[in-house]
């Protein structure tokens, strides 16, 4: 064997190791969900020695309001997100990469600035405003900015993508009489799913895993998100109930694990093109 | 002809372009601009949401930086865990990145494997799954005891805690690390060829071409997760039960922020914080592209 293989081992062995170490918490959390009580303080095997869901069901209705509630809420929430971030950042996206019009220019810089605001100078207005409206403890000032492309990242994104795309084909469905409308719904849009996909995805995983903006809007129990839920649940459980609190926990993670594992090329993709930070 | 004649009329929707704006454009004002003016407004007055803001002048500004130790304790904690967090994360990252793209095979799945956790990390379920390791009787300190060590409870020791939730930024070094590996994969493969040629070993190449090709990622990086670094939230609220506790060691500055605005009420004062952080972000965005004249380098 030579030197350079010997290398190659060795740098493997090093990644499988981290990769274990990086892993074990996870899968340590899901075995801790499912096994005795007794063994989540005494065990750190990844194997438990007796199997039960008896976690879930006692974690499932433990704040009295059920978890499915929760996780409605979330679904309600997320589904609304991803609908307004495709709807609105498509709409601006489209106007700033293939329409003239006099200010564009202006426009997308100042797109560019918001990008860099940082949400805590605008939440305490926004939330007087919210409070004024009578929205507060409603899913409205989750899911309303949402409609007028609040996360102007996606903008940015889509504009990238739309640019890729050959200008001819405007200029031939203009020959055949399309409207800009026309242009952006039947010739854009079809053409851009990897963009919309990749929009959806990431819209709905940080809908989903958000915490502060529920934190702060959402008040009375049976609009909680799962996120509002499980902190609530470490009040009210505290440290005593950590299987229910880890079976729950493994619960919220669900829907984004599937994600993980059906579109990770896209979201790997995603992150490498684009820069996203997590 | 024809071609210029096409672009003027692409070209012509001034009505259309700004139907299409719509949405964004009522957004920018009520929910951009507006509101960062209020803010301003709000950070030089008294306000409590139910009743008119009274105007105070410099007051709030005057009492957080001459008379609010809970502001210092938070921005001593926020730094800390800034220049920690950041240059580790980051260190590993690039490592990582650089030991994948030897080409060994498996790229994919070691790929995923370390992405995972960016993806999960900033959930609620992983801060609970942080308190039960790195409490007194969790697994990090059951992993430690076949050593002969008996681990104190790091969340609840003032001198740990913060390394608690550094520990977990580092954990999700993923992001980064995939944004490493894409610029990594822009060096072009015949500058290493030369380089070996002329006896320059691993260490050496890593030094002299890696490490200066890549500036403009980490560069990158470096700003993306200095930036989110000072805005985290959810895992010291978590951790610490919404305290920032024990006694202030994970008081991360949005978390004082929210505990002002939303705890007391005091949201002028609050406007004033947020007000600070964004003056803090800009100065760091500004100084860190001031010096990157000198270090980044860029394709001509």
């Amino acid at each position: 064997m030579n030197d350079r293989s010997l290398w190659r081992i060795a740098i493997h062995a090093a990644l499988i190791a981290s990769s274990v170490l990086m892993l074990y918490p996870l899968l340590w959390m899901m075995a801790a969900s499912v096994r005795p009580e007794a063994e989540i303080f005494s065990s750190g095997s990844l194997w438990p020695s007796d199997w039960s869901f008896q976690a879930y069901s006692r974690g499932w209705t433990l704040l009295g309001v059920g978890f499915g509630t929760f996780f409605s809420n979330s679904f309600i929430i997320a589904a609304l997100s991803v609908a307004g971030n495709l709807f609105s950042c498509s709409l601006a996206a489209f106007a700033f990469a293939r329409l003239e019009f006099p200010g564009k220019r202006i426009w997308f810089a100042l797109m560019l600035v918001t990008l860099m605001l940082p949400s805590q100078v605008t939440l305490i207005p926004q939330y007087a405003m919210f409070f004024n409206l009578g929205w507060v403890n409603t899913f409205l000032p989750l899911v309303v900015p949402k409609f007028l492309a609040a996360d102007a990242f996606f903008i940015f994104l889509m504009v990238q993508f739309f640019r890729g795309l050959p200008k001819e084909l405007d200029e031939a469905a203009i020959m055949d009489g399309c409207s800009p409308w026309g242009i952006y719904w039947r010739i854009l849009l079809p053409l851009s799913t990897p963009v919309l996909a990749t929009a959806a995805i990431f819209t709905f995983i940080w809908t989903w895993d958000d915490f502060f903006a529920p934190l702060v809007y959402l008040s009375d129990i049976r609009n909680f998100t799962v996120t509002l839920g499980l902190r609530s649940f470490v009040d009210a459980a505290g440290e005593s109930d950590w299987g229910a609190m880890f079976a729950m926990s493994i619960l919220s993670l669900l829907p984004v694990m599937i994600f993980f594992l059906l579109f990770q090329k896209m979201l790997i993709e995603g992150i490498a093109t684009t820069g996203m930070k997590r | 002809m024809i071609q210029s004649h096409l672009r003027r009329l692409v070209g012509s929707h001034a009505v259309a372009g700004y139907g299409f704006l719509l949405p964004w454009l009522i957004g920018f004002f009520f929910l951009a601009v507006g509101p960062s003016l209020i803010s301003l407004y709000l950070a030089f007055t008294d306000f409590d949401l139910l009743t008119s803001p009274e105007w105070v002048g410099m007051a709030n500004f005057e009492r957080i930086l001459t008379a609010d130790a809970k502001f210092m304790a938070s921005m001593r904690v926020t730094f800390m865990f800034v220049i920690l967090s950041v240059p580790l994360k980051l260190a590993l990252a690039l490592i990582v990145a650089v030991a994948l793209n030897k080409g060994l095979g498996g790229l994919s799945i070691y790929r995923a494997i370390f992405y995972l956790p960016s993806l999960l990390g900033a959930s609620v379920a992983i801060a609970i799954l942080w308190r039960q390791l790195f409490s007194g009787d969790g697994l990090v300190n059951m992993a430690l005891e076949p050593f002969g060590i008996i681990g104190p409870s790091w969340i609840s020791n003032p001198n740990y805690s913060l390394w608690t939730l550094v520990a977990l930024s580092v954990w999700q070094f993923g992001a980064p690390m995939i944004i490493f590996l894409a610029g990594l994969r822009q060096i072009p493969a015949d500058l290493y060829e030369a380089a070996s040629l002329d006896g320059a070993g691993p260490w050496r190449q890593f030094r002299r071409i890696t490490v200066p090709m890549i500036t403009p990622v980490i560069f990158f990086n470096l700003i993306i997760q200095t930036i989110d670094a000072f805005k985290s939230f959810t895992p010291s609220f978590v951790i610490s039960g919404g305290t920032g506790g024990p006694i202030n060691s994970t008081l991360f500055y949005t978390l004082y922020l929210y505990q002002e605005a939303f705890g007391f009420f005091r949201m002028g004062y609050a406007s004033a914080l947020a007000w600070i952080l964004l003056i803090i972000i800009a100065v760091f965005t500004a100084l860190s592209f001031l010096s990157s004249r000198y270090w980044v380098h860029y394709d001509e």
